[in-house]
């Protein structure tokens, strides 16, 4: 087992001709842990995922990906890193076996370690189809863990997921979500970009993008308490907005931000005195209940703040 | 072998060859295509209706119309001795008139004048040509055979095509031709399709995330169609060789050779297409925007020596060109060495500079 971070990147960037798609971002990724990349389309993440699979060289900064660099135009990286683009990675028109067998032959696997491996994967998987059959008949679930399967074949130590579950059913992807624990388990580094929230927090930490830039690292738990450090409360007009009573509170002293959240509201206050005081009285038609801020009520705000 | 190759070869030829219909558009279509340019599409003109004016006395113009007529291209016309010929043809009764002098073919040949005077239709001009050369050879092979003379050089002089295909079968002309369009148009499409289809699709992410030389993908996806052009070159050969009685008159080595580099070339064409293209859709039509003029300016179906002198200049820059002189040349001239080698040399030319051009521009569409 190698010892160090299995990503350390620092001030990356890179540049197609004009655009900057990545911008000047430096994390590190400790072994075994689930990092996400969350952001919106086009905010650099798959980007930034190409370049540390080594199939872009960095336009500047730099990347060490499980310890190595891109001296070698990024074939040594390729070499322990999986990845699982977000477009078709199997092919609809071979079968299991015809997949897994072009697979090993990309990664120049001896034949004979590559059914062994193809074994493994299959129990970790629970696949347990024929090799004969044909990838387009198989649901969208089993051909995601297939593709992942696909992907770890070669047994790399960093493995890069981009947007894996996409267009999944949602039992679907709580299986997927498992086998990404148990990577994690197994040794491997997973780096994995999501539109989920659900998803992102289960991940150990999180990194937020948006237009090449990383403007927010941290654990579900940390960025919450960052955007959020006062409690928060959710109310429910039970069908009838109360405009004037919405007006009166955005006046409220110690409110830190007032956002409608679906068919509700949430508050969050700068402490529990500012909470109390300022939701004493409530009309008959508003009820309140203490809230945990979700991941999206965090994102919203710190894209907000980043924009301001 | 190396291992990836390998498994190119595997999974490109399972992809290509699983699909029914894939199978009939590559082995089928090329065996039909020879049909019906063997067969249906032939230059080869039948039933020619004739009309054969001479006086009743003329022994030698009744012994070369029996020659006409058992020659299986004419038929006889109706008609009676004192009817106009070119009212005869005029009103469609009659393809062709030929009209004997008065005073007898045998007479009017000793004085050294033998003039036959030919009627053609020419409303069709491809029809008339090839009943003019008809007509030439007949009368030239029943001057040799009815004692012209030595002395006498006969009044016409034969076509170079005769000399190669003397019962003039088209087929025998147009079938080599075939056999070089349909592999051209078959591996071209073929990798320009496949390569443009692995990025649309985007399992081109998956390849170019392995650890592979440049040369190593590009030779990967490229050799599985350089073996499937060769073997429909080989199944076109058997059917030309079975079905229509084309000889092969040369070494073999060199058909094997000349199709191989042929093969590479129109590969790496069809891998420029690749790069250039976005889509499917685009790479098939890139595919066509090159086919056309190429099997238009080969000599295929038109002769290239015709064509303006500029024409004929950018035609030497045409693969499907050299491919079908080497072609003619192996089977149906026992492939002189001279045709053999200059044709292979700028083939081998073309295939060097459209591999390299291919490498080039596929490892700026790697990223």
């Amino acid at each position: 087992m190698k010892t160090g971070p299995a990503l350390e990147v620092k001030n990356l960037s890179i540049k197609f001709g004009d655009f900057t798609a990545v911008d000047d971002v430096s994390f590190s990724v400790a072994r075994g842990e689930i990092f996400g990349f969350l952001g919106a389309n086009g905010a650099g993440k798959t980007t930034a995922i190409r370049t540390l699979c080594g199939l872009l060289v960095p336009s500047s900064g730099s990347a060490l990906v499980g310890g190595l660099d891109f001296s070698d135009g990024g074939k040594g990286i390729k070499k322990i890193v999986g990845y699982m683009s977000q477009k078709f990675t199997l092919y609809n028109d071979l079968t299991v076996g015809e997949n897994l067998d072009f697979a090993a032959g990309l990664r120049k696997m001896e034949p004979r370690y590559a059914a062994e491996r193809r074994r493994e994967l299959f129990e970790l998987i629970g696949f347990d189809r024929p090799l004969s059959t044909m990838v387009a008949s198989l649901p969208g679930g089993v051909k995601q863990e297939l593709a992942l399967a696909s992907a770890i074949l070669h047994d790399p130590e960093v493995v890069f997921l981009d947007e894996p579950t996409s267009g999944v059913a949602p039992a679907s992807r709580a299986r997927f979500w498992n086998l990404i624990r148990k990577l994690t388990e197994m040794g491997k580094t997973v780096i994995v970009t999501t539109h989920y929230m659900d998803e992102a927090e289960q991940c150990g930490r999180i990194a937020l993008m948006s237009a090449g830039r990383l403007i927010a690292l941290g654990s579900p738990e940390e960025l919450k308490r960052g955007a959020f450090p006062g409690p928060m409360a959710e109310l429910d007009f039970k069908g009838t907005e109360d405009v004037e009573f919405i007006r009166s509170l955005e006046k409220a002293p110690g409110l830190l931000e007032l956002f409608p959240h679906g068919m509700r509201w949430h508050a969050a206050f700068r402490d529990q005195a500012a909470l109390s005081a300022a939701l004493t009285g409530l009309p008959p038609s508003v009820s309140s209940r203490p809230v945990e801020p979700s991941l999206e009520d965090v994102f919203i705000r710190i894209i907000e703040g980043a924009e301001r | 072998m190396n291992i990836t190759l390998r498994a190119f070869i595997k999974k490109e030829l399972a992809q290509t060859l699983r699909d029914v219909r894939m199978r009939v558009l590559l082995f089928g279509a090329p065996v039909i295509q020879l049909t019906i340019f063997g067969l249906a599409l032939s230059t080869e003109i039948k039933n020619i209706k004739l009309a054969f004016f001479y006086a009743p006395d003329d022994v030698m113009a009744r012994r070369l119309e029996g020659d006409f007529y058992s020659s299986g291209w004419f038929k006889p016309v109706d008609f009676t001795a004192g009817e106009d010929p070119l009212e005869l043809i005029v009103s469609g009764r009659a393809d062709a008139a030929i009209i004997a002098p008065d005073e007898g073919l045998a007479r009017s040949s000793e004085r050294g004048e033998g003039r036959v005077q030919l009627l053609v239709d020419a409303s069709n001009a491809t029809k008339a040509r090839t009943v003019e050369t008809y007509v030439k050879t007949i009368i030239s092979a029943g001057w040799a055979g009815k004692g012209g003379g030595a002395a006498n050089p006969p009044p016409v002089k034969l076509d170079v095509r005769v000399l190669y295909n003397p019962a003039m079968e088209s087929s025998l002309f147009l079938v080599p031709g075939v056999m070089g369009m349909v592999v051209c148009l078959i591996t071209i499409i073929l990798t320009a399709m496949s390569l443009a289809r692995e990025r649309e699709m985007g399992t081109f992410e998956t390849i170019v995330s392995a650890p592979l030389s440049d040369a190593e993908i590009l030779l990967g996806k490229t050799i599985p169609f350089v073996l499937l052009g060769l073997a429909v070159t080989a199944l076109t050969l058997l059917a030309a060789y079975f079905f229509f009685g084309v000889p092969v008159r040369g070494p073999l080595w060199q058909l094997a050779l000349g199709s191989l580099v042929f093969i590479i070339t129109t590969v790496s064409v069809g891998t420029l297409i690749s790069t250039i293209a976005k889509n499917q859709q685009q790479a098939m039509l890139g595919g066509f925007i090159f086919l056309f003029p190429a099997i238009l300016m080969s000599g295929i179906m038109y002769p290239v020596e015709n064509m303006p002198t500029t024409v004929i200049a950018a035609a030497y820059l045409n693969p499907l060109m050299c491919f079908m002189r080497i072609l003619r040349s192996v089977l149906l001239k026992g492939g002189e060495a001279y045709v053999f080698w200059t044709n292979m040399g700028a083939l081998a030319l073309m295939a060097m500079a459209a591999g390299g051009l291919a490498y080039n521009r596929f490892k700026q569409t790697l990223d």
